[in-house]
């Protein structure tokens, strides 16, 4: 199984990183801080999936079988 | 669109988020299984580095396999991306550039995996796609000598643009000749994180700098440009020589 926030965490990293991009390197400020604000928000959501789903796996008990 | 403002606190705060991201991503390449690869012709980035990107990558694999997108499709698309870093390196647009440089590397190894999973892997799109890889890796290259202008930079950049395509030319010609060539230190991913990355750091350091300096400076993508240089002569060197001896094995038997 793949962990939560699969495609969340690296969408939301690759926006960030294009609207520091542009927040550094041109004149399209308003784009930069949409991206920015839209990358942060996914990466966030992407972590907490992740995290999530770790402590679900953590406290995970097997089911003992009898023999 | 260039805009030579000076950024560091936009750059203090890029530097934590890519450093961040690096720790996570060490964190799970630590996880993903797989022996190391190790020799004199291994990649430098090594399997554990591919298969844990190509785990990243899964789920955009899945999704485009399921939507039923065609392989030649992310091919173009990768040339596009290409086009448009080159164009970004041109300008100045150092940030933007090393992440469209990224972002085609990224598109070049999905277009290999929809096209093998969704049974369209063939002869015609291994051409298709070496033919388009070597177009897009020369509009990058194409780029970055626009950003350097004139002088021993311009120079430096052609020799890595032309021993890139040596990297690629002497497996292809190995491969004419009946052998299979798979080893180098620098192949084709190796370049896209070395230019990608060289103009992250660069436009970075140039924005953290610039308060100190009073003017950006590009030493950082210099070096990678040198570094791309090395490599590339190294790895086709390397495939040379294998191929020759290879060849040398052959003609005696």
């Amino acid at each position: 199984m793949r962990p939560g926030g699969g495609k969340l965490r690296p969408v939301g990293f690759g926006l960030l990183m294009l609207g520091f991009g542009l927040r550094l390197d041109t004149t399209w400020q308003q784009v930069a801080w949409l991206l920015l604000a839209l990358g942060t928000m996914l990466g966030l959501s992407g972590l907490a999936a992740l995290a999530r789903d770790r402590t679900r796996a953590a406290s995970f008990v097997p089911p003992t079988t009898g023999g | 669109m260039s805009d030579p403002a000076c950024r560091p606190g936009t750059a203090a705060a890029a530097t934590v988020v890519i450093g961040l991201a690096v720790v996570l991503a060490l964190r799970g390449v630590a996880r993903s299984g797989g022996p190391e690869s190790r020799g004199a012709g291994a990649p430098l980035l090594g399997a554990r580095l591919r298969t844990w990107y190509r785990e990243l990558l899964a789920p955009f694999e899945d999704e485009l396999v399921a939507r039923g997108v065609p392989a030649d499709v992310l091919t173009y698309g990768q040339l596009v991306v290409s086009l448009l870093a080159g164009a970004a390196f041109a300008t100045g647009c150092l940030f933007v550039a090393g992440w469209l440089t990224i972002f085609a590397g990224t598109l070049d190894v999905l277009d290999g995996g929809v096209a093998r999973r969704s049974g369209e892997a063939s002869a015609r799109g291994a051409l298709i796609d070496s033919v388009i890889d070597r177009y897009a890796e020369f509009a990058i290259f194409v780029g970055l000598g626009a950003f350097f202008g004139a002088g021993w930079m311009l120079l430096l950049v052609a020799l890595a643009a032309f021993e890139s395509q040596m990297v690629s030319y002497a497996r292809a010609r190995a491969e004419g000749l009946g052998l299979e060539l798979h080893g180098g230190r620098a192949q084709r991913p190796e370049r896209f994180v070395v230019l990608g990355f060289g103009g992250w750091v660069s436009s970075l350091v140039a924005h953290l700098g610039c308060p100190l300096l009073g003017r950006p400076t590009h030493v950082v993508l210099e070096t990678a440009v040198v570094l791309l240089v090395v490599l590339s002569t190294w790895t086709a060197s390397e495939r040379v020589r294998t191929a020759a001896a290879a060849l040398r094995g052959k003609e005696r038997r």
